[in-house]
């Protein structure tokens, strides 16, 4: 086929007005669906995996806003002695925006001392030794630092609090790109001198421990205590923090799906008119010994090379813009990371490709199977 | 055997309510090397002996062999494959593909054989040069006269050196001069190419360049006189 890959290309730009219009709006539809799915695969990363199903987070009963969240510190000791718990990490959350937010800036507070054993970050810039001795000492995820533009050295205010970057890192999870590491009781002074709360406890579980379980336990164990507790498995606690978006995303999906009807139609009209454009020429090239599957495979190629270009260029574009904005869209402290991946790549272009095929069948098989002597009468 | 043997050939069409039947049960023999030209009036089913012969269409009863093949019996995408190799087709005109250029319209029906790319250019040179066109190899249909285009199609229908060059009205749409040139030229490749070649005409100055006369009276062929 590759022999006759001239003949499609001059073929598709002899109607070049035409082609041009086809792949531009098959590129703005395949952003669309690719910023789409990016919001999708950062919500399925957010709440898959081995963190979202075997960390607990234990927070405030009843309350949303990290900001409202207060626990006292010392139920960390009571957390231990559950049965099927492994470790508890105490951590101070502060976020610039509770309500849904593109640009939410996230502080996560923790015992400097455990961070290597609770997260692991890869150091991009600066060092990982000044976060232990430095008490204002940031580390600042990927995400933030270029949406920011943040680098080791600046200092950094946001609100009432002022932070020293000493390093930027990345993470195995994009939303986790979107936090910065400091110390606890830097953050429990910065936020009113609350050195004996935490604003949620991470909790590790053994491997034969039952989340479900673990969790009711230690709610159980709080229901009467000074702060009731409200405790559930990381994936399922920030799914229900961020039920909205999620409800938006699902919404969104179905403008995605539209995006690609869109699509299919616009390249099939564009295959249609092609076709009924060159009934003779195609009817000449099978008197000159074309077969039919030969014409049905150079018909098909046409719809196909005009769906995977302007998918490229849709795709391309919308991944190369979430990669450069690193954008998270984020509510009460939880973020959705929007990330570029391998993943969106290939699946807009096999997309593109399907559309392609679905687009170009039907001009195809008509100009394969139309009948040579009558089509060379055609006008 | 002749090259080509056409045994007992009807051909039916339906025609709104109406059945027509250009050929009943007809004949030809032509052998290798002849230029036989096929008259008729209009709707006498001249070219609907063409398309038979070259393989574009199919007879309702009756066998055309060509080559000691009966290319009736062939599938269609073997029928395409054969008319690859053993079929050149001169259209009456405006059947180049307009995108491509001269060089690459000839070279098309090399594109289906299995030949490199060296071969491919050896043979569209010579059939150009054939033709008189190797200084308009690199022109688009648009930039070549009416004759110009006929002799390039001329070019693309011998370049696979087929067993058999059918013509369908060469000379329909083009002035006295033209005509003239392509009739020699045709004329020419038969001497000297040796190409067997079948000609439709409603000319009958263009008919008599052929070595042989036959008209479609009445749905059988009959020898025509010469002029």
């Amino acid at each position: 086929m590759l022999k006759f890959a001239p003949y499609i290309m001059k073929s598709l730009w002899r109607h070049r007005a035409r082609t041009v219009l086809t792949v531009s709006g098959t590129a703005v539809a395949l952003f669309v669906f690719a910023f789409i799915g990016a919001a999708e695969r950062g919500l399925a990363d957010m709440t898959r995996g081995q963190q979202a199903e075997r960390t607990l987070i234990v927070f405030q009963a009843n309350r949303f806003c990290p900001s409202t969240s207060r626990l006292p510190q010392d139920y960390e000791v009571t957390i231990r002695k559950v049965p099927g718990v492994a470790d508890v990490l105490p951590m101070q959350v502060y976020v610039n925006n509770c309500r849904a937010s593109l640009d939410l800036v996230l502080f996560h507070g923790l015992p400097a001392e455990r961070l290597p054993a609770w997260r692991e970050l890869r150091l991009l810039q600066g060092n990982r030794d000044e976060f232990d001795t430095r008490s204002d000492a940031a580390l600042v995820g990927e995400a933030v630092a270029r949406r920011r533009g943040l680098k080791p050295g600046q200092r950094f205010t946001i609100g009432d609090i002022t932070v020293t970057v000493v390093g930027t890192f990345a993470a195995a999870t994009p939303a986790e790109e979107n936090v910065l590491y400091t110390h606890l009781e830097f953050l429990q002074r910065a936020r009113g001198n609350r050195l004996n709360e935490a604003t949620l406890f991470e909790v590790r579980l053994q491997d034969a421990a039952e989340p479900e379980q673990v969790a009711r336990s230690i709610d159980e164990l709080f229901r009467e205590d000074r702060v009731p507790t409200d405790t559930r498995p990381k994936g399922v606690f920030q799914a229900s923090v961020v039920g909205d978006l999620i409800e938006l995303i699902g919404w969104a999906n179905y403008l995605g799906y539209a995006c690609l009807g869109l699509v299919l139609s616009l390249v099939a009209t564009t295959a249609v008119m092609a076709v009924q454009d060159r009934v003779r020429e195609h009817a000449v090239l099978q008197a000159i010994g074309f077969s039919s599957p030969r014409i049905f495979g150079m018909v098909l190629s046409e719809g196909i090379l005009i769906c995977l270009v302007g998918g490229m260029l849709g795709v391309g574009t919308a991944l190369m813009v979430l990669w450069w904005s690193q954008l998270a869209v984020g509510t009460e402290g939880v973020t959705i990371a929007l990330g570029p991946s391998w993943w969106l790549l290939f699946q807009g272009l096999a997309i593109s490709l399907l559309i392609g095929v679905l687009a170009g069948i039907t001009p195809a098989w008509r100009a394969a199977t139309a009948e040579i002597v009558t089509a060379l009468r055609a006008e | 055997m002749a090259l080509v043997e056409v045994r007992k050939v009807t051909k039916t069409f339906k025609k709104g309510e109406h059945e027509i039947t250009p050929l009943r049960e007809v004949g030809l023999e032509v052998e290798q090397g002849d230029f036989v030209s096929l008259m008729g009036s209009s709707g006498s089913g001249k070219s609907t002996l063409l398309n038979l012969i070259a393989g574009i269409d199919r007879p309702t009863a009756g066998e055309v062999w060509v080559n000691g093949q009966d290319i009736t019996k062939l599938s269609r995408t073997q029928l395409a494959h054969w008319r690859a190799a053993n079929a050149g087709y001169v259209f009456q005109t405006h059947n180049l593909i307009p995108v491509l250029t001269a060089w690459e319209n000839v070279e098309m029906p090399l594109l289906l054989l299995p030949l490199s790319a060296a071969e491919r250019r050896k043979r569209v040179g010579i059939a150009l040069e054939a033709v008189g066109l190797s200084d308009r190899a690199d022109h688009y249909p648009r930039q070549l006269s009416g004759g110009q285009e006929q002799r390039v199609g001329i070019a693309r229908a011998i370049v696979a050196n087929p067993t058999v060059v059918v013509a369908d009205e060469p000379t329909g749409d083009l002035d006295a001069e033209t005509t003239e040139q392509i009739l020699q030229l045709l004329v020419r490749l038969n001497r000297e190419l040796k190409t067997t070649l079948l000609m439709v005409t409603h000319d009958p100055h263009a008919a008599s360049v052929a070595h042989r006369r036959l008209r479609l009276e009445k749905g059988q062929l009959v020898e025509a006189m010469a002029c």
